[in-house]
């Protein structure tokens, strides 16, 4: 008969070594700039050193313009020409205003396209809520970038899209899934930036 | 004539070893050679099967997704690279030294055979879960990869070091408790 602390030296040792094979490494991802926000962030940098010749070749040539004008008709009218004039008068802050609505156009569509894919009772509510989360990811991504010229031309615009991004995350992390919660923190964000895209477009400055 | 102090394990254990190692420089090379087809099949799979990877039909989300699974493809492929050639080389060290200092025979034979088995097929476990990521996914694929490989090989690497340490360990004792009993 095996005697008590043998047996429990090898259930030690057994639980050691399954917790030591269970622990191998398998790396680690962090997310990459795509071609939109790495052009952006290589305009900005331009623009912060003041070399605007660099910014306004970097923007022509750049994925950034190239979704710009595939986004056209869902973005205020005339924003590449306001953003491709600020460069050319060396004027940053227009042009980085320009970049800030063009962004804020993009998180805009994603959360409105959440809302939309979590509205659709036909997909199981946990694959909802996981694309829903995969949404805010990318939502975060792009409003990231802008929410510092954002929270400086209107604070309270800010403080709403993050308050409305953290409860709409808390809902994913929530145990039980449901998609129906997540999607009035969604519609906030849309609808904000919504208000920021309006107040700040080349046609509002212009009426301003 | 004395016997010589350090034997050579059993030949197909060495066979074993060197074809690890062969299989990893093979692995390595391939990877980087066919690195492009692969990651354009990898993605053809994956986008085949939406569901799977949690793809949303959003090209901001959906390039993320799909990046992240490539990532970790090529990952795997990158750790079966460096656990074959290293695992190689510890299944030739591990059973030369357990050959040569381990007395008891059936205690010798446990351990070459479980450093041969366990770390041949360990390193495999890469080579499955990055093969498994783009019909199952990350985190699925893991799964698998672990229950089906890592943790019962790793297991028995694990355990063939543990019993050739503890073998020593003991012959260790035994040796020093002889000497103090026949020193005045």
């Amino acid at each position: 008969m095996i005697r008590r602390p043998t047996l429990l030296i090898v259930l030690a040792a057994i639980a050691t070594m399954i917790s030591a094979a269970h622990a191998h490494h398998v790396g680690s991802y962090v997310p990459r700039d795509n071609p939109v926000s790495a052009n952006f962030k290589q305009i900005k940098f331009s623009v912060q050193a003041g070399k605007f010749d660099v910014a306004r070749r970097l923007f022509d040539e750049g994925a950034l313009r190239r979704e710009m004008q595939k986004q056209a008709p869902t973005l205020p009218p005339g924003l590449e020409a306001s953003i491709r004039g600020a460069l050319d008068a060396r004027d940053a802050r227009t042009a980085e205003a320009g970049l800030m609505i063009f962004f804020a156009a993009l998180v805009r569509g994603l959360a409105l396209e959440a809302d939309r894919q979590l509205a659709d009772a036909t997909a199981p509510a946990a694959a909802r809520v996981a694309g829903g989360g995969k949404m805010l990811e990318a939502i975060w991504r792009y409003y990231n970038l802008v929410d510092f010229a954002v929270s400086q031309r209107d604070p309270t615009a800010a403080t709403a899209v993050r308050l409305a991004f953290e409860e709409a995350e808390g809902y994913v992390k929530a145990p039980t899934p449901s998609p129906e919660r997540m999607r009035p923190p969604l519609v906030r964000i849309a609808r904000v930036l919504a208000g920021v895209i309006e107040a700040s477009s080349p046609s509002a400055r212009r009426d301003s | 004539m004395t016997e010589p102090r350090w034997r050579l394990p059993p030949i197909p254990v060495l066979l074993v070893g060197v074809v690890l190692i062969a299989c990893a420089e093979l692995g390595g090379g391939a990877m980087a050679q066919f690195k492009l087809e692969l990651a354009r099949w990898a993605r053809g799979t994956m986008l085949a099967r939406p569901h799977v990877h949690g793809l949303v039909g959003v090209r901001d989300v959906d390039e993320q997704i799909l990046d992240e699974a490539l990532v970790k493809l090529d990952g795997g492929l990158r750790l079966f690279h460096l656990h074959a050639e290293g695992m190689g080389t510890i299944i030739i060290v591990t059973a030369m030294v357990a050959a040569s200092l381990v007395d008891r025979s059936a205690l010798r034979r446990t351990i070459v055979a479980l450093i041969t088995v366990g770390g041949a097929v360990y390193p495999l476990g890469y080579l499955l879960w990055s093969g498994l990521i783009p019909f199952h996914g990350i985190a699925r694929g893991k799964r698998l990869a672990e229950w089906l490989v890592w943790i019962p090989f790793g297991s028995a690497a694990i355990l063939a070091m543990w019993l050739l340490a503890a073998a020593l360990a003991a012959q260790c004792i035994r040796s020093v408790a002889g000497r103090s009993r026949v020193a005045p």
